[in-house]
């Protein structure tokens, strides 16, 4: 996170919109620097629009403060705001051409007609529509209409883009296809992007920071990589990815914190790593890649965590093989992607006593609570 | 893949099927002959030699169409009928395009009532309309009557049906192409200039041609609202008193052809306008 002089590109404190009765963003506070590739990411009706929504203009705000760029901007209309938004379902003008698409916005700026010109070649070329000028939008693919939407955007050089699931109506392909270009455009213009998805590996693969919400509220923010190692809660640990969780209790009357499972074996845990809380009931989760599963745990300087089981399931899944292990503390899944050079031993465990274990860096503490409830209102430790 | 038709002959369905079928047929064929007769009989008299129309036919000739053009009370009529209905798809259009706004956008407080309350004239029975058009101007208004009153009477049931059609367009109109527009920097003014009005303009044109033809032969309202100049049906109507001469048979098999068409352009403008496909809010052709 940039943290200049320079008043964030978007800012919003304390932000609360009821639709009549209905809370659709609840105490939403959020700073986004200029030239971030942010990602708001979140399960359906969690508010993801209802935010780009506010922050382009089209609803207003039932409290709190919106600023772009450092100006309050709570009341100011669309048309008078410096960002510009690709729709979801493209939004693209049906009885003009795709470069009148393009040159509407300048147009309304009151440009010459001859920058016009030059800006709309200028964008086309950038989402690589050169020379569909004169198509209409009905006679486009899904990804050539998407690509106008954007050209359409960004020739108005905001100084922020909103862009609300854009690539939700492409199929996977295309979609991927996207990913890449929409990032290289981004860094080619270095305009502040805010991308809404719910699609995890979209944000994790994208952004630069990650907002995860839930029910009207931000979860958490971080970049991909503390979103994903880092979860503050079982629900974000649960949206974004795979995990393994335990349930616990955090003890600290030793040498080091240590998370005693309900049946007694005691795992290093790293202090400070989630819930800053050092002792009580808490759970510990575990991504299955970082869980190394053999018949003897490795003795080694450093200590690992260690569990006892037995392997209950094997499964080739391709690049990778999927082994379940029956503990007295749970389930545990491990993932383990094939090496080169290495024959598969992982196939003659089924149904044989084994060891599971895990680097302590690996594991983090989440939600607090024995049981912890995956449901809407669980606050973080 | 079977048509219909073909469907319904390998089916295996009881012997009467056919005469049932063709029963079918023929009271439908019976049913068009009942409509359209008196209409074809008027279009073939408007040919006829005979000063007299009737059967049986004695030649062709334009010679009706030719009296027609001489006959200066009815080109005065004519041209009446299309003062009267140029101001009425004017005005029509004008204000039930923006009373389809107020319907559609402007938070009214009840918007089911109200759109009622716009269309109801459209139900009412002529006579009742005139009537109490005739009072108001007469008792009321104190307005001689005139082809001024005339138009306002006919915009009494010709402003619905444009509220209606483009009302409906106006409920189906994709809010986000307009927030797109804000977006790009477009006040309401011209969001609604550039990027509203082309895109309903096929409703409100339908709105205006409907309006046209409803003008043009509307009787009843017209008779009661009108002054000393008639326009083409009050004319008509006048005529036919003393005996129906061969020269309003061409007046109306004329009327017929233009409403026709009219009726055809409004059609396929409205069906152009609806058949934009869903999927995206996009269309091929300009
Ligand atoms: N115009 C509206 N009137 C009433 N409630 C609304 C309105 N728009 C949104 N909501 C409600 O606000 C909440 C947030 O909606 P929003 O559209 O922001 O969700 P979202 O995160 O974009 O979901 P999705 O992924 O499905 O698009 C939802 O519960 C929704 O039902
Ligand atoms: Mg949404």
């Amino acid at each position: 996170m940039s943290d200049g002089s320079a008043a964030p590109a978007i800012e919003l404190v304390d932000v609360m919109k009821r639709y009549g009765e209905a809370v659709a963003l609840d105490g939403l506070s959020l700073q986004i620097q200029a030239g971030e590739f942010f990602c708001l990411l979140g399960p359906s009706g969690c508010g993801k629009t209802t935010t780009l929504n506010l922050i382009g203009g089209f609803v207003p705000l039932t409290s709190g403060e919106l600023r772009i760029e450092g100006r309050r901007v709570n009341d100011l209309p669309p048309h008078k705001r410096n960002v510009n938004t690709v729709f979801q379902n493209y939004a693209l003008f049906p009885h003009m051409t795709v470069a009148e698409n393009v040159a509407f916005g300048l147009r309304m700026e009151g440009l010459p007609a001859s920058d016009i010109g030059r800006r709309v070649d200028e964008y086309l070329e950038l989402v690589d529509l050169a020379g569909f000028h004169d198509r209409y939008p009905g006679q486009l693919s899904g990804g050539q209409a998407q690509r106008v939407a954007l050209a359409r955007a960004l020739a108005k050089r905001p100084a922020v883009l909103l862009l609300d699931e854009p690539l939700g109506a492409l199929d996977l392909k295309l979609r991927k296809q996207m990913q890449v270009e929409l990032s290289r455009i981004h860094r080619q213009v270095g305009t502040t992007f805010v991308f809404v998805t719910h699609d995890q590996e979209e944000a994790l693969s994208m952004a630069t920071r990650i907002a995860v919400m839930a029910g009207g509220r931000i979860r958490q923010i971080g970049s991909p990589r503390e979103i994903y190692q880092r979860p503050v809660d079982r629900f974000v640990a649960d949206f974004i990815g795979e995990s393994n969780f335990l349930g616990g209790e955090l003890r600290n009357d030793g040498p080091g914190p240590i998370f005693r499972l309900r049946e007694g074996t005691e795992l290093p845990v790293v202090p400070g790593f989630g819930s800053t809380r050092t002792t009580g009931p808490a759970t510990l989760m575990v991504r299955p890649e970082s869980v190394a599963v053999g018949p003897i745990a490795p003795t080694g300087p450093a200590p690992m965590a260690v569990i006892a089981g037995r392997a209950a399931n094997v499964a080739f899944m391709g690049n990778h093989t999927r082994i379940t292990v029956k503990t007295d503390a749970g389930v545990l899944v491990s993932i383990r992607f094939h090496e080169s050079g290495k024959g598969a031993a992982e196939e003659e465990m089924v149904d044989r006593e084994v060891h599971v274990w895990w680097d302590p860096r690996e594991s983090t503490i989440v939600a607090a609570g024995d049981e912890p409830d995956v449901g809407e209102e669980t606050g973080g430790g | 893949m079977a048509s219909g038709v073909d469907a319904l002959e390998t089916m295996p369905v009881s012997h009467d099927a056919r005469a049932v079928r063709w029963a079918l047929r023929l009271w439908f064929g019976a049913l068009m002959i009942f409509l359209y007769l008196p209409i074809a009989f008027m279009v073939v008299f408007s040919f006829d030699e005979g000063a007299t129309p009737g059967l049986p036919i004695t030649g062709f000739t334009l010679h009706w169409y030719d009296v027609l053009l001489d006959n200066r009370s009815l080109l005065r009529a004519v041209g009446n009928s299309i003062t009267v209905a140029t101001a009425v798809a004017i005005l029509a259009t004008v204000i039930g395009t923006m009373a389809a706004f107020v319907l559609v956008r402007g938070g009214i407080r009840w918007p089911n009532a109200t759109r009622i309350a716009f269309t109801l004239p459209i139900m009412v029975p002529g006579v009742l309309i005139g009537v109490s058009l005739l009072i108001y101007f007469a008792r009321a208004a104190d307005l001689p009557l005139s082809l001024g009153t005339v138009i306002a009477g006919q915009l009494v049931f010709t402003v619905p049906f444009v509220v209606l059609i483009v009302a409906s367009r106006l409920q189906s109109f994709d809010r986000q192409v307009e927030w797109a527009a804000a977006d790009l920097g477009a006040s309401p003014r011209q969001a609604i200039r550039h990027i509203v009005l082309p895109l309903i303009s096929p409703a409100i044109l339908a709105g205006a041609l409907i309006s046209v033809t409803l003008s043009i032969d509307e009787f009843v309202i017209t008779w009661f609202t009108i002054g000393a100049q008639p326009t083409l049906p009050t004319y008509i109507y006048t005529r036919i008193k003393f005996g129906v001469t061969p020269e309003v048979n061409a007046v109306a098999t004329i009327m017929l052809v233009a409403t026709l068409l009219i009726f055809t352009i409004a059609s396929v403008v409205l069906g152009r306008a609806r058949r934009r496909p869903d999927r995206r809010p996009a269309e091929a052709d300009a």
